[in-house]
Protein backbone atom coordinates (compact mmCIF):
# COMPACT_ATOMS: atom_id res chain seq x y z
CA UNK A 1 0.00 0.00 0.00
CA UNK A 2 1.30 3.47 -0.82
CA UNK A 3 2.43 5.34 2.26
CA UNK A 4 -0.17 8.07 3.00
CA UNK A 5 2.38 10.12 4.98
CA UNK A 6 4.93 10.14 2.18
CA UNK A 7 3.28 13.16 0.52
CA UNK A 8 4.14 15.39 3.50
CA UNK A 9 7.85 14.62 3.40
CA UNK A 10 10.06 17.69 3.35
CA UNK A 11 12.71 17.48 0.66
CA UNK A 12 15.83 19.62 0.80
CA UNK A 13 16.25 21.29 -2.55
CA UNK A 14 18.97 23.91 -2.04
CA UNK A 15 21.04 23.59 1.15
CA UNK A 16 21.53 27.02 2.64
CA UNK A 17 22.85 28.34 5.92
CA UNK A 18 22.22 31.88 7.10
CA UNK A 19 23.81 33.24 10.30
CA UNK A 20 24.38 29.70 11.57
CA UNK A 21 20.73 28.78 11.05
CA UNK A 22 19.55 26.04 8.74
CA UNK A 23 17.65 27.95 6.07
CA UNK A 24 17.55 25.21 3.47
CA UNK A 25 15.25 25.88 0.55
CA UNK A 26 12.77 22.99 0.73
CA UNK A 27 9.85 21.83 -1.38
CA UNK A 28 7.58 23.51 1.19
CA UNK A 29 9.36 26.82 0.63
CA UNK A 30 9.21 26.27 -3.13
CA UNK A 31 5.43 26.02 -3.05
CA UNK A 32 5.12 29.07 -0.83
CA UNK A 33 7.24 31.03 -3.32
CA UNK A 34 5.11 29.63 -6.13
CA UNK A 35 1.97 30.78 -4.30
CA UNK A 36 3.36 34.29 -3.83
CA UNK A 37 4.40 34.49 -7.49
CA UNK A 38 0.98 33.24 -8.62
CA UNK A 39 -0.92 35.70 -6.39
CA UNK A 40 1.24 38.69 -7.28
CA UNK A 41 1.24 37.76 -10.96
CA UNK A 42 -2.53 37.31 -11.06
CA UNK A 43 -3.33 40.52 -9.20
CA UNK A 44 -0.88 42.65 -11.18
CA UNK A 45 -1.90 41.14 -14.51
CA UNK A 46 -5.64 41.30 -13.87
CA UNK A 47 -5.54 44.93 -12.75
CA UNK A 48 -3.44 46.01 -15.73
CA UNK A 49 -6.30 47.55 -17.70
CA UNK A 50 -7.96 49.15 -14.67
CA UNK A 51 -11.03 49.88 -16.75
CA UNK A 52 -14.31 51.18 -15.37
CA UNK A 53 -16.11 48.26 -16.97
CA UNK A 54 -13.93 45.42 -15.70
CA UNK A 55 -12.71 42.51 -17.76
CA UNK A 56 -13.35 39.01 -16.46
CA UNK A 57 -10.01 38.76 -14.66
CA UNK A 58 -10.32 42.26 -13.25
CA UNK A 59 -13.76 41.56 -11.83
CA UNK A 60 -12.37 38.36 -10.30
CA UNK A 61 -9.75 40.30 -8.36
CA UNK A 62 -12.34 42.94 -7.50
CA UNK A 63 -14.60 40.20 -6.13
CA UNK A 64 -11.71 38.88 -4.05
CA UNK A 65 -11.12 42.36 -2.70
CA UNK A 66 -14.81 42.89 -1.94
CA UNK A 67 -15.08 39.49 -0.25
CA UNK A 68 -12.23 40.18 2.17
CA UNK A 69 -13.24 43.82 2.64
CA UNK A 70 -16.74 42.71 3.65
CA UNK A 71 -15.27 40.17 6.04
CA UNK A 72 -13.14 42.85 7.69
CA UNK A 73 -16.12 45.23 7.85
CA UNK A 74 -18.46 42.58 9.28
CA UNK A 75 -16.11 41.47 12.02
CA UNK A 76 -14.35 44.69 12.94
CA UNK A 77 -16.67 47.47 11.92
CA UNK A 78 -19.68 47.23 14.24
CA UNK A 79 -21.26 50.62 14.61
CA UNK A 80 -18.77 52.43 12.41
CA UNK A 81 -19.25 53.97 9.00
CA UNK A 82 -18.65 51.99 5.85
CA UNK A 83 -15.09 52.95 5.07
CA UNK A 84 -13.89 53.00 8.63
CA UNK A 85 -13.04 56.71 8.59
CA UNK A 86 -11.84 58.01 11.90
CA UNK A 87 -11.52 54.50 13.21
CA UNK A 88 -8.87 52.90 11.06
CA UNK A 89 -9.77 49.24 11.19
CA UNK A 90 -9.33 49.13 7.41
CA UNK A 91 -5.62 49.59 8.12
CA UNK A 92 -5.59 45.86 8.80
CA UNK A 93 -7.17 45.00 5.46
CA UNK A 94 -3.81 44.35 3.73
CA UNK A 95 -2.77 41.92 6.47
CA UNK A 96 -6.06 40.02 6.40
CA UNK A 97 -6.16 39.96 2.59
CA UNK A 98 -2.58 38.69 2.38
CA UNK A 99 -3.20 35.97 4.95
CA UNK A 100 -6.45 34.90 3.30
CA UNK A 101 -5.19 34.71 -0.26
CA UNK A 102 -1.86 33.15 0.75
CA UNK A 103 -3.53 30.31 2.68
CA UNK A 104 -6.22 29.88 0.02
CA UNK A 105 -3.62 29.57 -2.73
CA UNK A 106 -1.49 27.14 -0.71
CA UNK A 107 -4.54 24.99 0.08
CA UNK A 108 -5.70 25.00 -3.53
CA UNK A 109 -2.19 24.24 -4.84
CA UNK A 110 -2.17 21.27 -2.49
CA UNK A 111 -5.30 19.93 -4.18
CA UNK A 112 -3.39 19.45 -7.45
CA UNK A 113 -2.16 15.83 -7.57
CA UNK A 114 1.57 15.53 -6.94
CA UNK A 115 1.83 19.01 -5.47
CA UNK A 116 3.01 19.70 -1.95
CA UNK A 117 0.66 21.22 0.64
CA UNK A 118 2.65 23.70 2.72
CA UNK A 119 -0.31 24.33 5.04
CA UNK A 120 -0.26 20.66 6.08
CA UNK A 121 2.83 21.44 8.17
CA UNK A 122 2.40 22.84 11.66
CA UNK A 123 5.55 24.92 11.26
CA UNK A 124 3.93 26.96 8.48
CA UNK A 125 0.52 27.42 10.10
CA UNK A 126 2.05 28.12 13.51
CA UNK A 127 4.25 30.84 12.00
CA UNK A 128 1.18 32.47 10.47
CA UNK A 129 -0.78 32.17 13.73
CA UNK A 130 2.13 33.61 15.74
CA UNK A 131 2.38 36.47 13.26
CA UNK A 132 -1.25 37.30 14.01
CA UNK A 133 -0.77 36.76 17.76
CA UNK A 134 2.24 39.10 17.95
CA UNK A 135 0.44 41.69 15.78
CA UNK A 136 -2.52 41.59 18.16
CA UNK A 137 -0.21 42.08 21.16
CA UNK A 138 1.66 44.98 19.53
CA UNK A 139 -1.48 46.71 18.24
CA UNK A 140 -3.28 46.11 21.53
CA UNK A 141 -0.58 47.69 23.67
CA UNK A 142 0.15 50.45 21.17
CA UNK A 143 -3.52 51.50 20.92
CA UNK A 144 -4.65 50.99 24.49
CA UNK A 145 -1.46 50.92 26.55
CA UNK A 146 -2.00 49.16 29.86
CA UNK A 147 -5.74 49.29 29.11
CA UNK A 148 -5.21 46.30 26.84
CA UNK A 149 -4.96 44.18 30.00
CA UNK A 150 -8.67 44.86 30.54
CA UNK A 151 -9.09 42.00 28.08
CA UNK A 152 -8.21 39.66 30.93
CA UNK A 153 -10.36 41.35 33.57
CA UNK A 154 -14.07 41.00 32.74
CA UNK A 155 -16.25 43.63 34.38
CA UNK A 156 -18.68 42.72 37.12
CA UNK A 157 -16.72 39.85 38.64
CA UNK A 158 -16.56 39.64 42.46
CA UNK A 159 -13.06 40.28 43.79
CA UNK A 160 -12.69 36.87 45.47
CA UNK A 161 -12.96 34.91 42.23
CA UNK A 162 -11.09 37.50 40.16
CA UNK A 163 -7.65 35.76 40.31
CA UNK A 164 -9.20 32.54 39.08
CA UNK A 165 -11.10 34.29 36.29
CA UNK A 166 -8.01 36.23 35.20
CA UNK A 167 -6.00 32.97 35.08
CA UNK A 168 -8.71 31.36 32.96
CA UNK A 169 -8.88 34.38 30.66
CA UNK A 170 -5.11 34.37 30.18
CA UNK A 171 -5.12 30.66 29.34
CA UNK A 172 -8.01 31.29 26.95
CA UNK A 173 -6.03 34.10 25.30
CA UNK A 174 -2.86 31.99 25.05
CA UNK A 175 -4.82 29.11 23.54
CA UNK A 176 -5.73 31.24 20.54
CA UNK A 177 -2.59 30.77 18.45
CA UNK A 178 -2.68 27.05 19.29
CA UNK A 179 -6.22 26.45 18.04
CA UNK A 180 -5.68 28.97 15.23
CA UNK A 181 -2.73 27.04 13.79
CA UNK A 182 -3.73 23.48 14.70
CA UNK A 183 -7.15 23.80 13.02
CA UNK A 184 -5.73 24.69 9.61
CA UNK A 185 -2.87 22.19 9.86
CA UNK A 186 -5.03 19.30 11.12
CA UNK A 187 -7.75 19.87 8.51
CA UNK A 188 -5.30 19.85 5.63
CA UNK A 189 -3.28 16.93 7.01
CA UNK A 190 -6.30 14.75 7.79
CA UNK A 191 -8.00 15.54 4.49
CA UNK A 192 -4.96 14.65 2.40
CA UNK A 193 -4.30 11.45 4.36
CA UNK A 194 -7.93 10.34 3.96
CA UNK A 195 -7.80 11.01 0.22
CA UNK A 196 -4.57 9.05 -0.12
CA UNK A 197 -5.88 6.12 1.92
CA UNK A 198 -9.04 5.79 -0.16
CA UNK A 199 -7.08 6.16 -3.39
CA UNK A 200 -4.76 3.44 -2.07
CA UNK A 201 -7.75 1.13 -1.54
CA UNK A 202 -8.63 1.46 -5.24
CA UNK A 203 -5.15 0.32 -6.27
CA UNK A 204 -5.15 -2.53 -3.73
CA UNK A 205 -8.55 -3.84 -4.84
CA UNK A 206 -7.62 -3.61 -8.50
CA UNK A 207 -4.33 -5.34 -7.76
CA UNK A 208 -6.11 -8.18 -5.98
CA UNK A 209 -7.85 -8.92 -9.27
CA UNK A 210 -11.04 -10.79 -10.10
CA UNK A 211 -14.17 -9.92 -8.14
CA UNK A 212 -12.20 -7.49 -5.93
CA UNK A 213 -11.66 -5.28 -8.96
CA UNK A 214 -15.40 -4.60 -9.14
CA UNK A 215 -15.43 -3.54 -5.50
CA UNK A 216 -12.87 -0.83 -6.24
CA UNK A 217 -15.77 1.32 -7.42
CA UNK A 218 -16.68 1.92 -3.75
CA UNK A 219 -13.45 3.66 -2.68
CA UNK A 220 -13.46 5.46 -6.05
CA UNK A 221 -16.86 6.97 -5.22
CA UNK A 222 -15.60 7.91 -1.78
CA UNK A 223 -12.40 9.46 -3.13
CA UNK A 224 -14.41 11.53 -5.63
CA UNK A 225 -16.77 12.79 -2.95
CA UNK A 226 -13.85 13.52 -0.61
CA UNK A 227 -12.10 15.54 -3.31
CA UNK A 228 -15.12 17.81 -3.54
CA UNK A 229 -15.24 18.06 0.25
CA UNK A 230 -11.52 18.87 0.37
CA UNK A 231 -12.01 21.79 -2.02
CA UNK A 232 -14.70 23.11 0.33
CA UNK A 233 -12.44 22.59 3.34
CA UNK A 234 -9.52 24.28 1.56
CA UNK A 235 -11.64 27.38 1.04
CA UNK A 236 -13.38 27.30 4.43
CA UNK A 237 -10.16 26.95 6.40
CA UNK A 238 -8.62 29.93 4.62
CA UNK A 239 -11.82 31.87 5.32
CA UNK A 240 -11.92 30.85 8.99
CA UNK A 241 -8.24 31.68 9.48
CA UNK A 242 -8.75 35.16 8.02
CA UNK A 243 -12.02 35.72 9.92
CA UNK A 244 -10.40 34.81 13.24
CA UNK A 245 -7.54 37.16 12.42
CA UNK A 246 -10.15 39.92 12.12
CA UNK A 247 -11.78 38.91 15.40
CA UNK A 248 -8.49 38.85 17.30
CA UNK A 249 -7.49 42.22 15.84
CA UNK A 250 -10.89 43.55 16.86
CA UNK A 251 -10.13 42.46 20.43
CA UNK A 252 -6.86 44.34 20.21
CA UNK A 253 -8.69 47.51 19.15
CA UNK A 254 -11.52 47.18 21.69
CA UNK A 255 -10.25 45.19 24.67
CA UNK A 256 -13.23 46.15 26.83
CA UNK A 257 -15.64 43.85 24.91
CA UNK B 1 -53.40 59.83 -29.26
CA UNK B 2 -56.33 62.17 -29.06
CA UNK B 3 -58.17 61.90 -32.38
CA UNK B 4 -56.76 58.88 -34.15
CA UNK B 5 -57.39 56.57 -31.17
CA UNK B 6 -60.97 57.77 -30.87
CA UNK B 7 -61.84 55.52 -33.77
CA UNK B 8 -60.92 52.46 -31.73
CA UNK B 9 -62.61 53.10 -28.39
CA UNK B 10 -65.95 54.06 -29.87
CA UNK B 11 -67.72 53.39 -26.58
CA UNK B 12 -66.41 56.64 -25.23
CA UNK B 13 -63.15 55.22 -23.85
CA UNK B 14 -64.78 52.06 -22.51
CA UNK B 15 -63.76 48.58 -23.56
CA UNK B 16 -66.26 46.04 -24.77
CA UNK B 17 -66.97 43.07 -22.45
CA UNK B 18 -64.97 40.72 -24.73
CA UNK B 19 -62.01 43.05 -24.65
CA UNK B 20 -62.16 43.25 -20.86
CA UNK B 21 -62.38 39.47 -20.60
CA UNK B 22 -59.44 39.10 -22.98
CA UNK B 23 -57.41 41.63 -21.03
CA UNK B 24 -58.15 40.00 -17.70
CA UNK B 25 -57.24 36.62 -19.16
CA UNK B 26 -53.87 37.98 -20.27
CA UNK B 27 -53.24 39.53 -16.88
CA UNK B 28 -53.98 36.30 -15.05
CA UNK B 29 -51.74 34.35 -17.48
CA UNK B 30 -48.90 36.80 -16.84
CA UNK B 31 -49.48 36.55 -13.11
CA UNK B 32 -49.14 32.78 -13.28
CA UNK B 33 -45.89 33.02 -15.25
CA UNK B 34 -44.52 35.67 -12.91
CA UNK B 35 -45.48 33.57 -9.89
CA UNK B 36 -43.55 30.60 -11.27
CA UNK B 37 -40.43 32.69 -11.90
CA UNK B 38 -40.68 34.27 -8.45
CA UNK B 39 -41.13 30.91 -6.70
CA UNK B 40 -38.11 29.56 -8.55
CA UNK B 41 -36.01 32.55 -7.51
CA UNK B 42 -37.03 32.30 -3.88
CA UNK B 43 -36.33 28.57 -3.78
CA UNK B 44 -32.92 29.15 -5.35
CA UNK B 45 -32.03 31.91 -2.90
CA UNK B 46 -33.16 29.75 0.01
CA UNK B 47 -31.12 26.74 -1.09
CA UNK B 48 -28.05 28.93 -1.62
CA UNK B 49 -28.46 30.56 1.75
CA UNK B 50 -28.96 27.15 3.32
CA UNK B 51 -25.78 25.70 1.84
CA UNK B 52 -23.79 28.79 2.83
CA UNK B 53 -24.99 28.46 6.41
CA UNK B 54 -24.26 24.71 6.30
CA UNK B 55 -20.68 25.26 5.14
CA UNK B 56 -20.21 27.92 7.78
CA UNK B 57 -21.70 25.54 10.33
CA UNK B 58 -19.00 22.99 9.60
CA UNK B 59 -16.26 25.58 9.93
CA UNK B 60 -17.81 26.82 13.18
CA UNK B 61 -17.82 23.25 14.47
CA UNK B 62 -14.10 22.87 13.77
CA UNK B 63 -13.41 26.28 15.24
CA UNK B 64 -15.21 25.66 18.52
CA UNK B 65 -13.90 22.10 18.90
CA UNK B 66 -10.28 23.06 18.37
CA UNK B 67 -10.58 26.04 20.71
CA UNK B 68 -11.81 23.72 23.46
CA UNK B 69 -8.94 21.26 22.99
CA UNK B 70 -6.40 24.05 22.49
CA UNK B 71 -7.22 25.68 25.82
CA UNK B 72 -6.81 22.37 27.70
CA UNK B 73 -3.46 21.73 26.03
CA UNK B 74 -2.20 25.24 26.77
CA UNK B 75 -3.35 25.01 30.39
CA UNK B 76 -1.64 21.66 30.90
CA UNK B 77 1.52 22.93 29.20
CA UNK B 78 1.69 26.03 31.42
CA UNK B 79 1.20 23.87 34.53
CA UNK B 80 3.84 21.42 33.42
CA UNK B 81 6.29 24.24 32.71
CA UNK B 82 5.67 25.86 36.10
CA UNK B 83 6.11 22.48 37.81
CA UNK B 84 9.39 22.05 36.00
CA UNK B 85 10.59 25.48 37.10
CA UNK B 86 9.32 25.37 40.70
CA UNK B 87 9.79 21.66 41.37
CA UNK B 88 6.20 21.13 42.50
CA UNK B 89 5.40 18.11 40.33
CA UNK B 90 2.61 17.21 39.70
CA UNK B 91 0.34 19.68 41.49
CA UNK B 92 0.50 22.76 39.25
CA UNK B 93 0.09 20.63 36.13
CA UNK B 94 -3.12 19.20 37.59
CA UNK B 95 -4.43 22.60 38.69
CA UNK B 96 -3.67 24.26 35.36
CA UNK B 97 -5.14 21.32 33.48
CA UNK B 98 -8.43 22.07 35.24
CA UNK B 99 -8.03 25.81 34.59
CA UNK B 100 -7.41 24.96 30.95
CA UNK B 101 -10.64 22.98 30.92
CA UNK B 102 -12.47 26.01 32.31
CA UNK B 103 -10.85 28.21 29.66
CA UNK B 104 -11.95 25.70 27.02
CA UNK B 105 -15.54 25.91 28.21
CA UNK B 106 -15.25 29.71 28.15
CA UNK B 107 -13.97 29.52 24.55
CA UNK B 108 -16.91 27.32 23.56
CA UNK B 109 -19.39 29.72 25.17
CA UNK B 110 -17.81 32.71 23.41
CA UNK B 111 -17.73 30.81 20.13
CA UNK B 112 -21.41 29.99 20.44
CA UNK B 113 -22.31 33.61 21.18
CA UNK B 114 -20.38 34.62 18.09
CA UNK B 115 -22.24 32.00 16.04
CA UNK B 116 -25.60 33.24 17.31
CA UNK B 117 -24.74 36.82 16.41
CA UNK B 118 -23.47 35.92 12.94
CA UNK B 119 -26.46 33.78 12.01
CA UNK B 120 -28.87 36.38 13.31
CA UNK B 121 -27.18 39.09 11.26
CA UNK B 122 -27.02 37.01 8.08
CA UNK B 123 -30.39 35.29 8.05
CA UNK B 124 -32.41 37.02 10.75
CA UNK B 125 -33.01 33.60 12.29
CA UNK B 126 -32.93 33.14 16.04
CA UNK B 127 -31.13 29.89 16.85
CA UNK B 128 -31.76 29.97 20.55
CA UNK B 129 -31.25 33.13 22.54
CA UNK B 130 -30.44 32.99 26.23
CA UNK B 131 -33.56 32.63 28.32
CA UNK B 132 -33.76 34.57 31.56
CA UNK B 133 -32.23 32.47 34.31
CA UNK B 134 -34.28 31.50 37.37
CA UNK B 135 -31.52 32.85 39.58
CA UNK B 136 -31.34 36.23 37.88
Amino acid sequence: MPDPIHQFEIKRLVPLELFGLDATFTNSALFMVLAVVLIAGFLIFSMQGRSLVPTRLQSLSEMLYEFVANMVRDTMGHGHDEHGHGHGYMKFFPLVFTIFIFILTLNMLGMIPGFFTSTSHLAVTASLALLVFVTVLIVGFAKNGVGFLKLFVPSGVPIYVLPLVVAIEIISFLSRPVSHSVRLFANMLAGHITLKVFAGFIIMLLGAGGAYGVLSILPLTMATALTALEFLVAFLQAYVFAMLTCMYLNDALHPGH
Amino acid sequence: MSNSSNGQDHNGGKLSPQEIAHFEHRVSELNKKLGKVRAGKIAKAESQGGSAVGGRGMSYGFKIGSEFVGAILVGAAIGYGLDYLLGTKPWLALAFFLLGFAAGVLNVMRGYQQLQGDIERQTGANIGKDLPDDDD
